[in-house]
C-alpha cells in the first residue's frame, strides 16, 4: 500500500516538477517525440498483425521513426540550457541545423528504401 | 563441251561418295568371331544366321591365328567381337586381353562365350570386366533341374526362364517362356558393381564344382548365386556379355526339346534357347536399348527464342528429340518416363517430360526457382538394359532488376504514410519550434 501511494506520489511530483521547471521549447520536443513514438508503435503492431512481406518498406518506415525519435532526442539535449556548460561550442540554432540536415539525409535514404 | 565436262566431275563426284557410304555403312558392323575351330561354324551354325540377320558383316577366325588383329595403325577394324572359343590359351596375332579391353575402351562391343574347359584369357578377361569365371574343368550342375539325356553329372541344366530370367524386355525380349538349356561354366559377380547385370541365374538348387569329384570344399557358387549369363555395360554403354556355355549357343540346343524330370516328367517342344540368343545378341550388338537425343531447346513460355539468361520465376519450355533404337531402327522411345531436372549442385526442380505431337519430342514446363545462380537443364536417364543417356545444358538465372520488383504494394501502404508522417512531422515541428516565443515566465525559469 504504502509503496504505492509513493509511487503515485513520485508519479505526481515529477509530473508537477515536469510542468514547472521544463521550458516550453523543450515540451514542444517532446511533443514531437511523443508523436514519433505513438508511430513506430503503430508500425511495429501493424507490422505483428499483416507479418514482414514488405520487408524493405516495413524497414524503412519503422527505421525512420527510430531514426527520427533519435535525433529529436539529440536536439532536445542539445538545445536544454541546463545542459549549456557540456555543448559550450553549440548554440540551441546551429543544434537546429544540425537537426534538419540530418533529418534530410535520413529521408532521402529512406525514401529511396521504402519503394 | 565446258558443260558436259562439270556433268561427268559431278557424276563421278557422287559415285565416289556413293562408294565412301558403302564402306561405311559395312564397317559399320564388321565382327570379327573368334572360333576354337572351324568345326564350330557347323556346330553353331544357328547361331552365327542369326548375327547376321540383324546386320552384322562376320570375319570368321580361329582364335590362334598369328594374322589377328583388332586394330591397324590406331583404328579398330571391327565394331564387334564374338569370342566363341573358351579353350584358347593365348590369341594368336595382336589380340591379348589387353587389345580386348582397349576394344572395350573404344565403346565397342564383345559377346563371349566360355566353357568347362575354360582358358587364362577368357577368365582374364571376365575378370576385367566385373565378372569371375569358376575354375577350369568345373561345370554348373543341379541334381533337379537337369535335362533328361544328361550323362549323369547333371550338368546340362535347365534354367526356368520366369524365375531365373532377368525382367528387362529389351534385353531378354518379351517371348522368352520356355525353359532354357545349358552347360558350362558358373559364373559369379560383385553385387555392388552396378555395371554389370545378371541376365541368367542359376536355380537355387544349381552350383559349380567338379562334376566328377566329391564337394569337398564350399562351391564359388552356391544356388541364385551362380550366375550363367551375365553382361557389363561400360560408362561408355559399350556391351559385354558372357555366356558360361558354348553349348548354349549350339544348334542342339537352340533346336531342342527339353525334357524336365522334377517336379513332374514334362517335354517342352523347345527350347527358349533361341529366342533368348536372338534377343540377347540384338541386345549386346546395339540393335536394341540403344537411345540417343538431340535438338536441345529451351526458351521461355510464349516466346520461341532460346535466351542467354533467365529471371527468376520466368515459365521455361525445354524440348529434346529423344530415339530409341529397335531391332536397328529409330523410333520414338517405348518408354515415357524420361525426367528432366534443373540443377544448382543440386536439382531444383525435376519433372517428367511430356511427348508432344511429333512422338520423338519431349517436352517439360516449368517456373524457375527463387534463387539465382549458374544452372543446369539435365536428363541424366538410366534405366537396366538402355545405355546411359546423359546431357548438360547450362544456363545462366539471374535475380529481377531493381525496376522489376513490385511497386506500391497494398499491405505497405501504412509505412509508406509513416514515412511521409514523418516527414511532415519534421516540417511542423520546425515552424512551431521556430517560430515559438518564449514568455516571460520561461526566460524566469
Amino acid at each position: 500500500m504504502s509503496s504505492q501511494a509513493s509511487l503515485s506520489e513520485i508519479l505526481s511530483t515529477l509530473y508537477t516538477e515536469y510542468n514547472l521547471k521544463t521550458p516550453n521549447k523543450l515540451k514542444i520536443v517532446d511533443c514531437y517525440l511523443f508523436y514519433i513514438l505513438l508511430t513506430g508503435i503503430f508500425q511495429f503492431g501493424y507490422c505483428c498483425l499483416v507479418g514482414t512481406f514488405p520487408f524493405n518498406a516495413f524497414l524503412s518506415g519503422f527505421i525512420s521513426t527510430v531514426a527520427s525519435f533519435t535525433l529529436g532526442v539529440c536536439l532536445r539535449v542539445q538545445v536544454n540550457p541546463l545542459n549549456r556548460p557540456i555543448f559550450k561550442g553549440i548554440s540551441p540554432e546551429r543544434a537546429f541545423g544540425d537537426f534538419l540536415f540530418a533529418n534530410v539525409l535520413l529521408h532521402l535514404i529512406v525514401i529511396n528504401f521504402i519503394g | 563441251m565446258g558443260l558436259r565436262l562439270t556433268d561427268i566431275i559431278i557424276i563421278f563426284s557422287v559415285l565416289g561418295s556413293l562408294v565412301v557410304c558403302d564402306t561405311q555403312s559395312n564397317n559399320q558392323d564388321r565382327t570379327l568371331v573368334l572360333l576354337d575351330n572351324f568345326n564350330t561354324k557347323e556346330t553353331h551354325s544357328s547361331f552365327l544366321k542369326i548375327l547376321q540377320g540383324i546386320g552384322l558383316s562376320l570375319d570368321f577366325k580361329t582364335a590362334d591365328d598369328p594374322s589377328l588383329a583388332l586394330s591397324k595403325y590406331g583404328e579398330f577394324l571391327y565394331e564387334h567381337l564374338v569370342i566363341l572359343s573358351p579353350s584358347v590359351e593365348e590369341f594368336g596375332g595382336n589380340i591379348n586381353v589387353a587389345a580386348i579391353t582397349e576394344f572395350i575402351d573404344s565403346g565397342r562391343n564383345v559377346l563371349v562365350a566360355g566353357s568347362s574347359d575354360i582358358g587364362e584369357p577368357i577368365r582374364d578377361l571376365a575378370a576385367e570386366c566385373g565378372l569371375e569365371m569358376d575354375e577350369e574343368k568345373t561345370a554348373v550342375i543341379d541334381h533337379i533341374n537337369y535335362d533328361k539325356r544328361d550323362e549323369g553329372y547333371h550338368t546340362m541344366v535347365v534354367a526356368k526362364s520366369k524365375a531365373s530370367l532377368i525382367d528387362a524386355p529389351v534385353v531378354v525380349g518379351v517371348g522368352v517362356n520356355d525353359p532354357l538349356l545349358y552347360r558350362g561354366i558358373g559364373l559369379t559377380v560383385d553385387a555392388d558393381n552396378p555395371l554389370v547385370m545378371e541376365i541368367l541365374t542359376g536355380s537355387p538348387s544349381s552350383f559349380s564344382y567338379f562334376p566328377d569329384e566329391r564337394v569337398k570344399n564350399a562351391p564359388q557358387a552356391i544356388g541364385k548365386n551362380t550366375v550363367l549369363i551375365a553382361s557389363m555395360q561400360a560408362r561408355n554403354n559399350a556391351r559385354v556379355v558372357f555366356c558360361g556355355s558354348l553349348d548354349f549357343f549350339s544348334d542342339e540346343f537352340l533346336h531342342s526339346n527339353v525334357q524336365v524330370a522334377y517336379p513332374k516328367e514334362r517335354t517342352y517342344e523347345n527350347s527358349g534357347n533361341e529366342r533368348l540368343a536372338i534377343s540377347l545378341a540384338g541386345w549386346t550388338f546395339k540393335k536394341n536399348g540403344v537411345l540417343r537425343y538431340g535438338n536441345i531447346r529451351h526458351h521461355k513460355v510464349g516466346e520461341t527464342k532460346e535466351a542467354q539468361f533467365y529471371t527468376v520465376g520466368d515459365e521455361l519450355e525445354f524440348t529434346v528429340d529423344i530415339e530409341e533404337l529397335v531391332n536397328g531402327k529409330w523410333v520414338p522411345p517405348i518408354r515415357s518416363d524420361i525426367q528432366l531436372e534443373f540443377v544448382r549442385i543440386d536439382p531444383f526442380v525435376r519433372v517428367t517430360m511430356n511427348r508432344s505431337s511429333n512422338p520423338i519430342t519431349f517436352k517439360a514446363h516449368f517456373k524457375v526457382p527463387d534463387v539465382y545462380g549458374v544452372y543446369q537443364f539435365k536428363i541424366d536417364y538410366l534405366r537396366l538394359g538402355y545405355t546411359h543417356m546423359f546431357s548438360a545444358t547450362q544456363v545462366s538465372v539471374r535475380p529481377l532488376e531493381h525496376t522489376q520488383y513490385e511497386r506500391f504494394i497494398l499491405s505497405a501502404y501504412p509505412y509508406y504514410a509513416s514515412a511521409f508522417s514523418m516527414m511532415f512531422g519534421v516540417f511542423i515541428f520546425s515552424f512551431v519550434f521556430l517560430h515559438y516565443r518564449p514568455n516571460d515566465k520561461d526566460k524566469r525559469d
